[in-house]
């Protein structure tokens, strides 16, 4: 399974390509920013990876500045007439309320960055710390708990996702949530792979006969190593994240009316869809150009940590 | 390789195993009273109904009773009654559970004679224009929402064109939804098709095939295609149970008939039992497909059958 993992997902290859590329110098916490910003620029060397990160920074920049960009409040009804095509006025058109869908479209950014960030955040937390600690305690420990991310991951995504809203409820907030726990085995058998390599290095080896304990060769020596191929997993993940709760809240598992998350605005609108088209484009374009950006970023770091990749 | 068979099949069994007891103690991880949650849209529901219900449910026994009641039921294949309607889970999830199938399944023969042969193409083609236009599609598609996507083919094709009726279960019904499905799922596996191509380009037998001077079709379809079709193939089992998670919301968006529709029916409704049953014959169904895959594995690949 573990191998066919890789050979399926190629992400666990990035992750063994770090160490590839970079065997002598284990990463230490004090030069990690400097590390992380020397695989930006790698990465940015890629062209995609350019279009990714221009995009995720705009985005970044779109939800700050919201309130400045966009004309009207998002849940303002009659801003406009109803279903007006887009015009200079508009120029989304606006919904079956008369709202302007810009300035949805616009705050909607807000929403989906803060699911992406959440959703990414519990699973790289969870799994990361799930995996680390299977890696290094090795024995009983890790069987369990790899068994155990095994049967987690055997599920699928979207079924874990969709048990969670079951038993939590329909809601944004619990959709990131169910959406955050359904990624959890995914992130923890990428971190479990890593370090199974990383504890084979010499300065782990230097750090355990040096006499560290646990939680130092855990968090001072081992996890400092294993981050720089998570963020791959976490960039890409940002992405799944995204249109996993968009797909709920379109279901109508996540973001209710009348909030201006994208999912939702598809779900609503869809009633009116053969009479102004312009009501399922744009939100959909949003996420599409969003999920894009994530994707172009993340395959463009995962080149630059791993050459084998690079075409 | 009796022993690798051996390891998947108790693999199979721990992941039946953790699924029953999850879904058998669902409806007590629900913040607060699920009985209440349950039965708060039928309306006049006294204390002593409620209790009744629970009593019925066998709610009010101890916890590892609970899961052996539900699964000497479950085993029995008796899934429980449906709240609403008080319809046997069992015959609801069979009914639909075709439809399903046969969506994933039409979707997975779309992506994948789109997705091996682009990806294929982009391969032999490293670093050209064809490959640069099919890989810049493929990341587009990956992106794509396929709900999205559902509703552009559903307004194109169905409103405007008229090629295809809006709603309905018959065969015709079954193209939009197939395509939605099968176009997104296309790029992931036009992607990692090329990944797996370029590694097995590069490798000295298929140099030495050229080399040897076989015709170029004979080194691709015989050498390159032989070597790379494993991890290819192993890919495209994972694909299908994508496809089935991917067909609870592409059902929705077509009205298709399947049982992701009626899970998120259930889910808005609280109706437990069918959320349990549902959650069960989908992991049974992950699980059924992985073994097969494996099989097809060991058949593939004669390295690990020996």
């Amino acid at each position: 399974m573990q191998k066919r993992l890789k050979q399926a997902i190629g992400l666990a290859a990035a992750a063994n390509g770090q160490v590839g590329t970079e065997p002598q110098v284990p990463v230490r916490w004090r030069q990690f920013a400097r590390h992380m910003r020397a695989m930006v620029a790698a990465a940015t060397v890629n062209r995609g990876a350019r279009v990714g990160l221009f995009i995720v920074v705009s985005l970044v920049l779109i939800a700050i500045f919201a309130p400045l960009i966009t004309p009207y409040t998002p849940e303002q009804m009659g801003a406009g007439m109803a279903l007006t095509p887009p015009n200079t006025s508009y120029w989304f058109g606006t919904d079956e309320f008369g709202r302007d869908i810009f300035t949805r479209v616009i705050y909607g950014t807000r929403l989906t960055l803060q699911v992406g960030v959440i959703a990414v955040g519990i699973s790289l937390t969870v799994g990361t710390l799930t995996g680390l600690v299977a890696g290094y305690a090795r024995g009983w420990t890790e069987r369990i708990l790899m068994r155990l991310v095994d049967v987690l991951f055997s599920f699928t995504e979207t079924l874990i996702a969709l048990a969670a809203v079951a038993v939590l409820g329909p809601s944004l907030t619990n959709a990131m949530i169910a959406v955050g726990i359904a990624a959890i085995p995914f992130y923890a058998r990428v971190a479990y792979s890593v370090t199974l390599v990383e504890r084979n290095r010499a300065y782990f080896d230097a750090a355990y006969v040096a006499g560290a304990g646990h939680l130092r060769l855990i968090f001072v020596h081992l996890l400092p190593n294993i981050v720089p191929p998570l963020i791959v997993v976490a960039t890409l993940g940002v992405s799944s994240a995204v249109l996993a709760a968009a797909g709920l809240s379109f279901l109508g598992l996540g973001a209710q009316p009348p909030s201006p998350e994208w999912g939702a605005m598809l779900s609503s609108g869809r009633d009116y869809f053969t009479q102004a088209s312009w009501i399922m484009i744009y939100p959909g374009l949003a996420i599409m150009v969003t999920v894009l950006g994530f994707n172009l970023l993340g395959d463009g770091i995962r080149e630059a940590l791993d050459p084998r990749q690079k075409s | 390789m009796a022993r690798f068979l051996f390891e998947r099949i108790l693999a199979a069994i721990l992941t039946i195993f953790v699924t029953t007891v999850a879904v058998s103690m669902l409806i007590h991880i629900v913040p607060g009273d699920p009985v209440k949650i349950m039965y708060a849209q039928s309306q006049g529901t006294t204390p002593e109904q409620l209790e009744e219900i629970r009593a019925r449910l066998g709610l009010d026994q101890p916890l590892v009773t609970q899961y052996f009641n539900y699964m000497s039921r479950v085993l029995q294949g008796d899934l429980g009654k449906t709240i609403r309607g008080e319809q046997p889970v069992m015959d609801l999830l069979l009914q639909r559970l075709p439809n399903t199938l046969a969506l994933a399944f039409s979707a997975l023969v779309i992506a994948s004679a789109i997705g091996l042969t682009c990806g294929f193409v982009a391969a032999y083609k490293r670093g050209s224009w064809t490959d640069t236009t099919l890989m810049t599609s493929a990341i587009l598609g990956v992106s794509m929402p396929h709900f999205w996507l559902g509703l552009i083919l559903l307004f194109f094709f169905a409103v405007r064109l008229q090629w295809f009726p809006v709603a309905g279960n018959g065969i015709e019904n079954l193209v939009l939804p197939a395509v939605t499905l099968g176009v997104t799922n296309a790029a992931i596996i036009a992607r990692l098709t090329r990944s797996s191509m370029i590694d097995v380009f590069d490798q000295d037998f298929i140099r030495t095939a050229h080399a040897k001077g076989l015709p170029k079709a004979l080194v691709l379809y015989r050498h390159a295609l032989r070597a790379g079709l494993v991890p290819i193939v192993t890919m495209i089992g994972l694909q299908f149970t994508y496809m089935m998670g991917g067909a609870i919301v592409v059902e929705n968006v077509f009205g298709w008939n399947g049982v992701g529709r009626m899970a998120i029916q259930a889910i808005f409704q609280r109706d437990y039992p069918l959320i349990q049953g549902f959650i069960l014959m989908f992991a049974f169904v992950v699980v059924a497909v992985s073994i097969l895959m494996d099989l097809l594995y060991l058949w593939l690949d004669p390295r690990i059958r020996h």
